[in-house]
């Protein structure tokens, strides 16, 4: 599988580490209290490995918000989280307790603000950072296992999968979930020589 | 032709649409903007995004669309994270009142050859599907005040254990029987909870549940949730020597259940605090004698050191 160097590995999870930064700012200003996120590690695997850390073989349902960027370069994003986790989330963020067991039509938008909130981040830190543009589209939801989820972007596809896996803390409850971006060959290169430029710089 | 036609769908479109120039400038707001805001098109065109909004500055909108402008990034608003965000209003009475327009907003770059960025704000009525919802939780609330079944651990909830101590209790004041009840707690739960995480408490509190359900076996018995980490068990025709038993049997399987806890005050598994009280209800009896007697012994019980049983006497018998 493909690997980043040590220093283009750490480059990434700083870079990434400062986007859900400001994902967790804006989060706490919209609930008023603080939300904090942190990404422990960053990991390139195939869907399939991701599907499977999801929970696909167990029938596991993830909720999941879509975004599609490209310019830098081109991916497909994705939050993704346990349907339970997500019910967890948005009812701690919005502060109502519903008894379904699945998220209703207003609480799967205000999921995919909060998609919207930390894939914007994580790729404008990027951006940032390599001093690039990249063009977000706008977030849609979606639910299902962790492959069907990811095998979105056609079934013919060899690229690799970044996985972020971020600790999520809002109300004293820590959630995991995941932000995941489906890299092709050629989006692969240009992220990889993105993080080699933006070494450079701050090399001198 | 085709501008004109534009325009027309443009001022015919049930939603609000915003036109926001590179430096941050209202070039478009469409009828729909000028029929909800009151304010008419000519006023605002020209006039940047802060000065006609000027509550709005650096708020989530502003936000977005800086981050439409500047990074090219799409943003959503939600209607449930953000209160409505426009002073729009449905109709002139609400505008009076001053009752907002429930509103989802989508904050989109625009990319035109020859042109420096631009960015449209989208907004859209969404008041129907906030009442829909509203309705919904409504019945979902009251679905959930009619159940009898706890959600988490499928015994008994609070409610059933109401129903079920006053029929009980009306019928051993029928008989002359003595009524028992245990009320139990988890020691040092919270601890658990902070320690290993809420998912691991639940799955703690439902196979706790399963082990008091376990011990009995009369049709008349009930084990119930009462709370948080609190559960209750009533016994029909139970005196004090057999209630007194089957609480000792449920402290000892609970403990047997070898649940780890790193952080109990009293050992290393988890273990449960039990106050047993029983009465022989009397014409005048309430059940609140017995919960509160329960109560006084289990209080009694966590002093003691929890994990243990301890039995209601009245202060008054006792100096007898």
């Amino acid at each position: 599988m493909f690997q980043l160097t040590e220093l283009q590995h750490d480059a990434l999870v700083e870079i990434f580490n400062l986007g859900v930064g400001r994902a967790a700012a804006a989060m706490s200003r919209i609930v008023g209290e603080e939300v904090t996120m942190s990404v422990p590690m960053i990991t390139f695997q195939s869907r399939a490995e991701v599907a499977k850390t999801l929970g696909s073989n167990e029938g596991r349902r993830i909720s999941a918000v879509a975004q599609h960027f490209d310019g830098a370069f081109s991916t497909e994003a994705f939050l993704m989280f346990p349907e339970d986790k997500s019910l967890e989330i948005v009812r701690l963020m919005v502060g109502q307790t519903m008894t379904v067991e699945e998220l209703s039509e207003m609480e799967q938008e205000a999921m995919s603000e909060i998609g919207n909130i930390i894939l914007n981040s994580c790729m404008g830190a990027f951006a940032n950072a390599a001093g690039k543009e990249l063009r977000g589209s706008l977030p849609t939801y979606l639910a299902g296992t962790g492959d069907v989820i990811l095998g979105v972007s056609g079934k013919e596809w060899d690229g690799v999968v970044l996985t972020l896996k971020i600790d999520f803390n809002i109300e004293r409850h820590h959630i995991y979930g995941y932000v995941a971006f489906l890299l092709d060959m050629p989006a692969l290169q240009d992220l990889q020589r993105q993080i080699d430029d933006y070494l450079a710089k701050l090399m001198g | 032709m085709q501008l004109r036609l534009l325009q027309g769908v443009l001022e015919a479109v049930r939603a609000g649409i915003i036109v926001v120039d590179a430096e941050q400038r209202i070039v478009i707001w469409n009828q729909w903007m000028e029929q909800h805001s009151q304010l008419p098109a000519a006023d605002i065109q020209g006039k940047t995004f802060g000065e006609v909004f000027p509550d709005m500055v650096d708020g989530r909108t502003h936000i977005a669309i800086r981050a439409a402008l500047e990074n090219n990034f799409a943003s959503l608003l939600s209607q449930t994270l953000n209160k409505a965000p426009f002073p729009l209003y449905a109709n002139a009475v609400d505008a009076i009142s001053g009752t907002r327009m429930q509103q989802a907003v989508h904050v989109m770059p625009l990319e035109i050859d020859g042109l420096a960025r631009h960015c449209v704000v989208q907004i859209t009525d969404v008041s129907l599907a906030v009442s829909r919802e509203r309705k919904l939780r409504e019945l979902a609330s009251e679905l959930e005040s009619q159940t009898l079944v706890d959600g988490l651990t499928g015994i008994a909830n609070r409610r059933r254990f109401d129903l079920h101590l006053d029929d009980e209790f009306r019928r051993a004041k029928r008989n002359a029987s003595p009524l028992s009840l245990i009320m139990i707690d988890v020691d040092y739960f919270k601890d658990y909870n902070d320690n290993y995480g809420h998912q691991r408490g639940d799955q703690c509190l439902v196979q706790i549940a399963a082990t008091l359900g376990s011990v009995l076996n009369r049709s008349r018995d009930l084990v119930a949730r009462y709370g948080g980490e609190e559960f209750t068990v009533i016994l029909p025709d139970t005196n004090e020597d057999g209630a007194m038993q089957i609480a000792e049997t449920m402290r000892a399987e609970i403990e047997g259940l070898q649940i780890e806890h790193g952080y109990s005050g009293v050992g290393k598994v988890v273990t449960v605090s039990l106050g047993v009280s029983t009465l022989v209800p009397e014409h005048l009896s309430k059940t609140g004698a017995l919960i509160h007697a329960a109560d006084r012994a289990l209080y009694q019980a966590k002093r003691s050191g929890r994990n243990c049983v301890v039995m209601y006497t009245d202060a008054r018998k006792k100096a007898e």
